[in-house]
């Protein structure tokens, strides 16, 4: 396995506006091709650890480099597309399951990637359990677990070196939480990409060997 | 021919204060808790339109371009500040943005109208430009307030879709841009509708004050056509600069969306 480091975090503080600091000078990295796993409780700022690498916020003090450059190096939505965040609830448009999945290829600097045909995505959608929805479907009417596998889907057509998913379980019975979880893994066996996951769950990857990383009290430490 | 206007006296004014003793004492009877803003709305009513009587007497005595430009700008920010105490947002200061949005817009359209449309000469000829440019202001800083407070809302309410759209690529302004064109339209259908009603369900304001006055009702209709046109002008070009202005200080040049949900 390569193990050059993607992304660096060097002296990083961060705290949201009027609340005490979520990290204070944290220097910490990620390796590329890897499975991370996150734990810790509720308010260590996970969630806020994903948002700072693709830059939904922004370090008080401090730098992330991402492939040795620092973030503001990038332009964000390019940046974001190559460090896609997958959001804990599952958002879609009001529209169909090709619309959602379409919905990226529509902004300006997505130009550049070709628009996949149906054909394409109904591959994906077999790969990733979905084959009893169409792509006519109404997403708001899929059930949460069908619809965090759709934001999945939509996330790997563009291609990104990084994927974040935010508790992407959460919200799922027994059954669902295991079809998604799978779906996590392979997002990392079979894009190449390096998968950040949040997970409060006692989730054990089958075909990966995860990095296991706690967050309390501000620090960052491997388990 | 001479209009005969009649006359209202002191004491006739004093009876129309009947109908505010009957809405106070509703107030009472219904617990309203209303007597307060009744009692001091009555009094700035009275206090407000004297005084803007003999400023108008004033002015049109005067007859100075500087004069009417400065009134007009006072009018102007006085607009601004009331959208500004009546929105209520702490996190996002939109004061000189819309200040900005409503001079220039409020200026285009009063001086199209005056110089262009009605032909006046000079164009600031005060008797015209301060009532015309009044009525510009006065409505299309309701316009605004609505599109601000619905702005404002979505951007928060949205926070998901809006942050959804940004993982996935997009720039703040295609995240927003279905939150914006809602905006704009909760702001223009105001007097959108107006439009549609005017004549058939009511009629408005200026054409009662001219018809009162002795006004030929045919000239007061192609008045009122005029102010009409100018106040859905005025309304667009001001809500569409005020909302892409404040929308711009709603994200950070990173394009990250600095709202935050009011309770954190």
């Amino acid at each position: 396995m390569d193990q050059k480091a993607i992304i660096e975090f060097k002296e990083v503080s961060f705290s949201y506006p009027g609340s005490r600091p979520l990290f204070k000078a944290l220097t910490f990295e990620f390796k590329s091709n890897a499975f991370y796993l996150i734990k810790g409780p509720s308010g260590a700022g996970k969630s806020s650890l994903l948002r700072l690498l693709n830059r939904l916020e922004e370090p008080s003090s401090g730098e992330i480099f991402f492939n040795h450059l620092p973030l503001s190096s990038y332009h964000p939505p390019e940046l974001r597309r190559r460090i896609l965040y997958i959001q804990q609830t599952p958002t879609v448009i009001d529209g169909s399951v090709r619309d959602n999945l379409l919905l990226p290829f529509d902004f300006k600097n997505n130009n550049d990637l070709t628009r996949p045909d149906d054909d394409h995505l109904l591959t994906r959608l077999k790969d990733f359990r979905l084959t009893n929805v169409s792509l006519e479907h109404n997403a708001q009417n899929l059930s949460v677990g069908q619809l965090q596998r759709v934001c999945f889907i939509r996330g790997i057509l563009l291609f990104p070196e990084i994927i974040l998913l935010d508790e992407p379980t959460s919200a799922l019975d027994k059954e669902s939480r295991k079809i998604v979880e799978s779906s996590a893994e392979r997002l990392c066996c079979e894009s190449g990409s390096t998968v950040i996951m949040v997970s409060h769950n006692t989730f054990v990857p089958k075909k990966v060997t995860p990095i296991v990383l706690d967050i309390t009290d501000g620090r960052i430490m491997e388990i | 021919m001479e209009p005969e206007i009649v006359n209202i006296g002191f004491g006739q004014l004093a009876a129309g204060l009947l109908f505010i003793l009957i809405a106070g004492a509703a107030s009472v009877f219904h617990a309203l808790k209303l007597e307060r803003d009744l009692l001091i709305g009555t009094v700035r009513t009275f206090a407000q339109l004297f005084m803007l009587g003999y400023v108008l007497k004033f002015i049109f005595n005067l007859d100075n371009v500087w004069l009417v430009l400065l009134i007009f700008l006072f009018m102007t920010f006085f607009a601004a500040w009331t959208i500004y105490s009546r929105v209520e947002e702490k996190q996002i200061s939109f004061f000189f943005p819309v200040l900005f949005s409503m001079t220039i817009s409020f200026f285009l359209v009063s001086f199209m109208v005056t110089a262009v449309v009605v032909g006046v000469k000079p164009w600031w000829k005060p008797q015209y430009f301060i009532p015309l440019g009044g009525m510009v202001i006065g409505n299309s800083m309701n316009a605004i307030a609505i599109a601000l407070e619905r702005l404002l809302g979505d951007l928060r309410t949205n926070r998901k879709e809006i942050e959804m759209k940004l993982c996935l690529g997009a720039d703040y302004k295609e995240a927003s841009q279905e939150t914006v064109r809602d905006a704009v339209k909760a702001g223009m259908i105001p007097s959108i509708n107006s439009m549609m009603a005017v004549g058939m369900v009511f009629i408005p304001g200026m054409m009662t004050g001219q018809i009162l006055a002795g006004a030929d009702p045919v000239l007061a209709i192609k008045y009122q056509i005029v102010i009409m046109v100018m106040l859905v002008g005025s309304t667009a070009i001001g809500t569409l600069l005020a909302i892409s202005l404040v929308r711009r200080l709603c994200f950070s040049p990173s394009h990250q969306l600095l709202l935050r949900p009011k309770n954190k």
